[in-house]
């Protein structure tokens, strides 16, 4: 029985020496041991991810000959509609550049466009996440926004080989900033995630309204991304301002609450826009990245 | 015996595998299903003390890997946990003490890291008191209630992986 107490009391004390030598342990060392634990769970999120695709392959492939059918005339028609649009937006696009080299004005940046698959969603009150089929790798990027057709749904916080961690627009974590719809000044706000209240709907804030905003009267106003900031492109849905808009403490401004444009922890697929030419903090990011590996 | 640590750590796996699952399935309502508390408790009754810290200390990095939790803080704590558990082996002699140490335990480390979060987000204050208390209660509850379902199968799919590793029974050796 000594022998268990002096063996207790070693413990106890090999465990704060540990803890010590933990807490002033260099960040990559903290970060080698996170890496290396998210790789050992990968290939078993993946097999789970792939599995439920398989299982929406043979559910889909039950479908009967006229439901297939009907759903290819509907998609040609769409196609047809898209075709037209293409060509109208290809000449806007030649006007633009030829405006913007006139003009001799910055280009905006350029972005490749990554689709890839929910793997799975986490979500408590301190944070809102979903975790993607493909990471670096594939050449996505921490940082990189990441949106379902025109809809902002985050942005990438971490990347792994084969997987990467996004904030949800909801998630404390979150800040852009953004445009009121119906504000004819063109005035910013800022957009960031809140913290949830468990069984209650996720949703961010708007601050910094100014003052004379007046949303539309019987509908909600859109938000949309400024393009400012070097991380979304400029125009994409956020989301939609509540009605309650109040006034801030200060007296200043105006703060209301965002509704999120899609239920964010349905998707099953969304885009990741990865910049062509990386902007300056990311060069500085990777060059970090780089030299802890 | 010596890679006994990471046997049990495989056959435990799929069970925090599974948690992470429902918490998918959960992520709407913004409930985290967390049993790597209760996963611990009762490798510890039977592993050597060493072998059931490198176990713990798996387990808890497991989870904390893909969730933004302050590095090593559940790791260190089911540390603590399973080095006071392996020095008190007769506390964990039987299946009704085996359960109620899996419920405190679980429970204690949920609100271990649930309020280091907040602390880091600056949410933990006298202020937001009102707001926290009601979110960690959910939580306990749902992870209390995950645990009495669960305890049952994980512990028996731990002892055939003991068993199949001849692990002394409890009070044995510590």
């Amino acid at each position: 029985m000594d022998k268990n107490r002096q063996g207790a009391k070693a413990s106890y004390v090999a465990f704060f020496a540990f803890v010590a030598i933990w807490i002033m342990s260099p960040s990559f060392v903290r970060m080698g041991t996170r890496e290396a634990f998210v790789e050992f769970q990968a290939p078993a999120l993946h097999l789970v991810a792939k599995g439920r695709d398989l299982a929406r392959f043979w559910e889909l492939k039950s479908k009967s000959a006229e439901e297939l059918a009907a759903a290819s005339r509907d998609l040609a028609r769409i196609n047809a509609a898209l075709e037209l649009k293409v060509r109208t937006l290809e000449d806007i696009r030649q006007e633009n550049i030829r405006l913007r080299e006139l003009a001799r004005y910055a280009a905006p940046r350029e972005f490749l466009t990554i689709v890839a698959r929910v793997a799975s969603r986490d979500s408590t009150s301190w944070w809102h996440r979903i975790v993607l089929r493909k990471g670096r790798s594939d050449g996505v990027r921490p940082g990189c926004p990441v949106v379902f057709s025109d809809r902002v749904i985050g942005k990438v916080s971490l990347v792994h080989l084969n997987t990467c961690e996004v904030d949800l627009v909801t998630s404390p974590n979150f800040r852009c900033t953004a445009y009121l719809e119906g504000d004819e000044q063109g005035r910013i706000v800022l957009v960031s995630g809140l913290p949830a209240n468990s069984l209650g709907t996720a949703r961010a804030r708007i601050a910094v309204i100014p003052m004379d905003y007046l949303p539309s009267a019987g509908q909600s106003s859109k938000v949309v991304t400024t393009g400012m900031g070097g991380v979304f492109p400029a125009g994409l849905i956020i989301g939609t301002l509540d009605a309650n808009i109040r006034t801030t403490q200060e007296g200043n401004f105006k703060e209301g609450t965002l509704q999120p444009s899609r239920n964010l922890f349905s998707l099953q697929e969304v885009s990741v826009l990865v910049p062509i030419h990386p902007a300056a903090g990311e060069i500085l990011l990777e060059k970090r990245y780089e030299d802890f590996q | 015996m010596s890679w006994s640590w990471l046997i049990i750590l495989l056959a435990t796996y799929p069970w925090l595998f599974a948690a992470d699952l429902m918490s998918d399935w959960t992520a709407p309502w913004g409930i985290n299903v967390f049993i790597s508390g209760a996963a611990i408790v009762l490798p510890c009754s039977r592993l050597r003390r060493w072998q059931a810290v490198l176990f713990s200390g798996c387990v808890g990095f497991l989870f904390e890997a893909r969730r933004p939790i302050p590095d090593g803080i559940l790791a260190l704590a089911l540390v603590a946990a399973a080095i006071f558990l392996t020095s008190n082996k007769p506390l964990l002699r039987s299946a009704p003490r085996l359960l109620r140490a899996s419920l405190i335990v679980n429970l204690a480390a949920i609100t271990l890291w649930f309020s280091a979060v907040a602390l880091t987000l600056g949410q933990l204050s006298f202020r937001n008191l009102g707001d926290f208390l009601p979110q960690l209660l959910l939580q306990l509850i749902a992870s209390a209630l995950v645990t009495l379902i669960l305890f049952w199968p994980l512990s028996l799919s731990q002892i055939a992986a003991l068993d199949y590793i001849n692990a002394p029974l409890a009070n044995e050796t510590p």
